[in-house]
């Protein structure tokens, strides 16, 4: 019920209705509030960039396309926003490169659940181990268990296809899993 | 489900049935998964596989803020307004017609405005050597230096237009999240409850900020966030930002509402400028070179007397003062 009155809510925008925009906002802010500080690593870089995110889709409000999903929508054009933001910073200092298509995601030990169901995972060094996975793997996991995005919007955000999304997931939890396993070897 | 065969990770991944198993949660799929597991040994591996994606990484889910999502929201939304406004500015060049006609209703209605908004509207002013405190019918404290005057209209208190300088202390409405504004000749500055100073002499602005944060507005458009500690001194004349410091020490932007000035390092030029600020004498200097000299420390500013005194001893020069005037020589 929730994602269609997104969509709903998407309609009204693009008539200029305030109220409903205000609505989204607030659903969306908190999720994209993360990943862009995630992306960034930087508190008022994300603020700002928000708020011209915000601005910039109800300026183009007329010009969007009707969606069948906000969610990826918002997702994927604000990837693109904060990282164009992040490359005309790095213009004028001289700091790390960033790749329009790989991002850095760090996790941090007190993000994580440690103490869930399954064993494997039952470890505090999850999150050393995390940060030692690959950038885009990194960034499939949060997205994927994180904002609970599905693998086909996972891939619309990224930009790569649906089979390398679910490779990555693939290929991201039975590494954790190996590296798990063999510090439990010597650790038990 | 007992037809289906699975031979890749994803048969299992893309089964229902399945996922109810790993999250225990529909008992008749957890019997049969149980019962398949145990007839299937071969699989065994793809099934841990399978269940470790959907099990997955958990997060705690970190959530902003309500209330700061609450504040960054009115603040889009006044740019959304603010932008429209200047769209339909802009729309009213293309069409010089409608431009006249509508001008002429703006002109009436500004007049109309500020004859209502004279009616209704409160202003404190202070002279040389006087230092006011308010407060606000919402409880926000308002320290106005000398030769200062804050103004507002009585229905909307929470906007206010600052000439010279004030303290504010601006109490915050948790329910409403009302915001505060000061309004000068270069800025707006929007609060939502914190301590800040303004000052608007010299035909430039500055603002410090002393605790919580506020956001300004210039006169050119831009917007910037400040943050505890931080100074910034912007000219609209000018359209620059003068000075922009991260970490001031707040005794040097503030201590003038306890009734004394306080300096690190300022040339002698620079604290008689705050002088005449307060009591609005002219000063002369006699000898150019004094103007350089450096001080530092605490003057008191309730008595005159006294104040140049202590100038007059920290630095070795003299003080004179001839009506209007305060002549400045070397010892």
């Amino acid at each position: 019920m929730k994602k269609l009155s997104d969509e709903i809510l998407w309609k009204s925008l693009k008539e200029g209705d305030l109220k409903a925009f205000s609505v989204l906002f607030n659903s969306y802010y908190s999720n994209l509030f993360n990943y862009g500080l995630k992306i960034s690593k930087n508190k008022s870089l994300t603020e700002d960039s928000l708020q011209d995110f915000f601005l910039y889709i109800y300026e183009h409000r007329e010009n969007l396309s009707d969606l069948d999903k906000v969610s990826p929508y918002l997702f994927t054009s604000y990837r693109r926003f904060i990282i164009k933001i992040i490359q005309k910073n790095l213009k004028t200092k001289i700091v790390r490169d960033i790749d329009e298509n790989i991002v850095d995601i760090n996790f941090t030990p007190e993000e994580l659940i440690t103490n869930q169901e399954s064993t494997t995972f039952r470890n505090t060094r999850l999150t050393q181990l995390l940060n030692k996975l690959p950038k885009r793997q990194r960034e499939v996991i949060y997205l994927k268990y994180n904002c609970n995005l599905k693998t086909q919007e996972i891939s619309e955000v990224m930009g790569i296809n649906y089979q390398s999304v679910v490779n990555n997931i693939h290929k991201a939890i039975k590494g954790l899993r190996e590296e798990i396993q063999i510090l439990q070897l010597f650790n038990s | 489900m007992t037809n289906k065969v699975y031979h890749t990770i994803n048969d299992f991944l893309n089964d229902p049935s399945f996922k109810n198993w790993v999250l225990k949660t529909n008992l008749s799929d957890v019997s049969f998964w149980n019962y398949w597991i145990n007839n299937n040994p071969d699989k065994k591996e793809l099934v841990k596989e399978a269940e470790d994606i959907i099990l997955g990484i958990q997060f705690k889910q970190q959530v902003v803020n309500s209330e700061v999502i609450e504040s960054e929201w009115l603040k889009l939304q006044d740019k959304i307004l603010e932008n429209k406004s200047i769209s339909k500015k802009n729309s009213l060049k293309t069409n010089s017609w409608i431009g006249i006609a509508a001008s002429i209703v703006l002109l009436l209605s500004i007049g109309i405005r500020m004859y209502y908004f004279n009616d209704a509207i409160v202003k404190h002013t202070t002279g040389f050597g006087e230092i006011l405190n308010l407060k606000l019918e919402d409880g926000s404290l308002v320290t106005l230096n000398a030769n200062s005057s804050l103004s507002y209209s009585k229905d909307n208190y929470r906007k206010v237009k600052l000439k010279g300088e004030a303290y504010f202390q601006v109490d915050k409405k948790k329910t409403t999240n009302a915001k505060f504004w000061v309004i000068t000749n270069d800025l707006k500055v929007e609060v939502y409850g914190t301590i800040f100073n303004v000052n608007t002499r010299k035909q430039k602005t500055q603002v410090f900020l002393k605790e919580g944060n506020i956001w300004l507005s210039l006169n050119n458009g831009k917007s910037r966030k400040m943050l505890p500690g931080n100074f910034i001194s912007y000219s609209s004349i000018k359209n620059t930002i003068t000075e922009d410091s991260k970490k001031v020490i707040a005794n040097e932007k503030t201590s003038w509402k306890d009734g004394t000035l306080t300096f690190n390092n300022s040339t002698l030029e620079k604290v008689l400028d705050k002088i005449t600020d307060t009591y609005g004498y002219e000063v002369i200097f006699k000898n150019p070179e004094v103007k350089n000299m450096l001080i530092t420390g605490t003057v008191p500013t309730h008595n005159l007397d006294i104040c140049l005194k202590a100038i007059e001893k920290s630095v070795n020069v003299l003080i004179t003062k001839e009506n209007t005037k305060l002549v400045v020589s070397k010892k």
